[in-house]
């Protein structure tokens, strides 16, 4: 758990980083820390190791108060990953992720095994770790940046932009990555980044901070979408937070409806084992678009039928058997009967 | 010229006796190496606490220029008047012209360490030291080496001074040749001098691409590709 209550930043020439700042982030979530830039989100995570700090207040990491910590023994308990990874270049793969059981004083030999167990675990071929940092691609060494981190088996993480350099269909994979490895290892994570997209995606809690270091909003993404605060929260969330909303919201009470067999109109074409393949219109083959999956959200739901050439989505089961069509009206009809929403289980965020 | 060269060359003398090419060649060799050796002393820290810190920057301009333009042959004959003949004076003056490119080198390859990894190496919780020689130095030597390639062959290609307060060296055919208007002789230094450059300048560049990080122990070049990752 990290604490920060009524923390101050003011630098020499006057700058003030951070009003004062009170927050937790609780133990074994994802809290994000989101804002424009010269919010202090940077400065913010770097008190947490000392990188920064503060001017007044304190940060308690575990109920211990950072200040009273050596700098360099506390930041090796803490994982620590920044925009373009930060990787030695003279080191191999395998070597920048064994640094910190190294300075932790383990055997070099455990701390390499352990490197090459977590490269696989970071989805890496056990292949990359001989080579060096400039032979990997940006999406790769970012990678290396988060297992490195992850090998002093700290339980707290400090994220500062980690997915910002990458391409955008790298960062999703990344972000999805970093997903599943949450699930796996639940540890506490602080992930500063500018894009509220991904702060909603990632966060368990979302902290938005406005240009001057004061807190906006702290809440979950789903409360950020249904109810900001203010204009500032608003406008900083984006203009289809109505939409993206529906991410959170269950669609397991949405009234499906039958297809047709026969007939002139779109007929849906399924295997022998009842999964779609396509549509039928007339005599002309049609591709059959996004299909919504049993428990996915109601964004799904919505997406599947908005998408469908036939005006109307595809549900399908776990095992992808058509379960029934989805009307746009019938989304609109659940969300409508659904004042108070519901979070989906697991959601598909 | 060309057979008289041919013939200073071949006599026997030159090979054998304690003024011939080999003794001189060891000789030459002898205060350049001197020379940087003390120079390195007192540049490398020097330019590893300035990269370092960031602290003193003005001072490496002020004084790799301020250097850089002393005369040579000035610094060593004030030298000599100062401390009186003898190799300090020589190792003075030659130690004078390998600081700068020494200093420059040190300097600028540690300051130039991708600021990336220097934030990632404290974030992780190395000591300011283990920063230094861990991940600084290391990713400076490329550079470095570059500043000693550059004292190395300012410094051989001055040592030729030393002749002038009575030391060896190659300077001597040089200094002795111009004296007894032997140009054989003056030729036959000037050209061991040249060659003797070439010879540390091939052996430098070698070092510099060894030191190169990420470049040795590295695997030969593979054909599969690795696919994981984006």
């Amino acid at each position: 758990m990290i604490e920060f209550s009524e923390v101050h930043k003011a630098y020499a020439d006057g700058t003030v980083a951070l009003q004062s700042l009170s927050l937790t982030a609780r133990e074994g979530e994802i809290t994000v820390l989101v804002g424009p830039s010269g919010c202090g989100k940077t400065t913010t995570l770097r008190m947490v190791n000392r990188m920064v700090d503060p001017s007044s207040g304190t940060v308690r990491l575990d109920g211990v108060d950072v200040s009273t910590q050596d700098p360099p023994t506390l930041r090796r308990g803490i994982g620590y990953v920044i925009q373009n990874a930060g990787l030695f270049p003279h080191r191999s793969v395998i070597d920048n992720i064994a640094t910190v059981p190294v300075l932790l004083g383990r055997g070099r030999a455990e701390a390499r095994r352990q490197a090459g167990e977590l490269l696989e675990r970071v989805g890496l071929d056990p292949r990359v770790g001989g080579r060096y940092p400039a032979q990997l691609s940006g999406g790769q060494q970012q990678r290396v940046g988060v297992a490195r981190a992850l090998a002093g088996d700290a339980p707290v993480l400090l994220m500062d932009e980690p997915f910002s350099a990458v391409d955008p269909v790298v960062r999703a994979d990344l972000q999805d990555e970093l997903l599943r490895l949450q699930s796996e290892l639940g540890r506490t994570i602080l992930f500063v980044t500018h894009d509220i997209d991904e702060a909603i995606r990632l966060g368990d809690m979302v902290a938005v901070l406005r240009v001057g270091g004061t807190l906006a909003q702290f809440a979950p993404p789903s409360e950020l979408l249904a109810a900001p605060v203010d204009d500032f929260v608003a406008g900083f969330v984006g203009r289809d937070r109505g939409y993206r909303r529906l991410q959170f919201v269950g669609a397991g009470s949405l009234a499906l409806s039958t297809f047709p067999t026969t007939g002139d109109g779109w007929l849906l074409v399924v295997d022998d084992d009842g999964r779609p393949t396509g549509w039928r219109q007339g005599g002309d083959r049609v591709a059959l678009g996004t299909v919504h999956q049993e428990g996915a959200s109601l964004r799904s739901a919505l997406d599947a039928a908005l998408s469908s050439p036939a005006g109307r989505g595809v549900a399908v089961d776990d095992d992808g058997r058509v379960l029934g069509g989805i009307e746009p009206e019938a989304v609109i009809t659940l969300l409508h009967r659904t004042d108070a929403l519901e979070p989906a289980d697991g959601g598909d965020r | 010229m060309l057979s008289s060269l041919v013939a200073w060359f071949s006599a026997p003398a030159q090979w054998s006796a304690s003024t011939g090419i080999p003794a001189r060649l060891l000789q030459h060799l002898g205060y350049t190496a001197l020379a940087v050796l003390v120079g390195a002393v007192i540049a490398v820290p020097l330019g590893l606490y300035i990269g370092h810190t960031g602290r003193g920057r003005l001072l490496v301009v002020g004084l790799a220029n301020g250097l850089r333009a002393l005369p040579e042959l000035g610094v060593l004959v004030l030298f000599v008047l100062l401390i009186g003949l003898g190799l300090t004076p020589v190792v003075l003056a030659l130690m004078l012209l390998a600081i700068p490119p020494l200093l420059a080198g040190t300097y600028s390859g540690i300051s130039g360490v991708d600021p990336a990894a220097v934030d990632a190496a404290r974030g992780i919780g190395m000591t300011e030291s283990q920063i230094l020689f861990q991940v600084e130095l290391p990713n400076a030597l490329p550079l470095m080496v570059a500043g000693l390639r550059t004292a190395v062959l300012q410094v051989v290609a001055t040592a030729t001074i030393a002749a002038f307060v009575s030391l060896g060296g190659l300077g001597r055919y040089i200094v002795d040749g111009q004296a007894q208007r032997d140009f054989t002789q003056m030729a036959g230094g000037a050209i061991l001098v040249a060659l003797l450059a070439i010879v540390l300048e091939v052996a430098l560049q070698g070092l510099q691409r060894a030191v190169t990080p990420g470049t040795r122990r590295q695997e030969p070049a593979r054909t599969d590709t690795v696919t994981a990752g984006g």
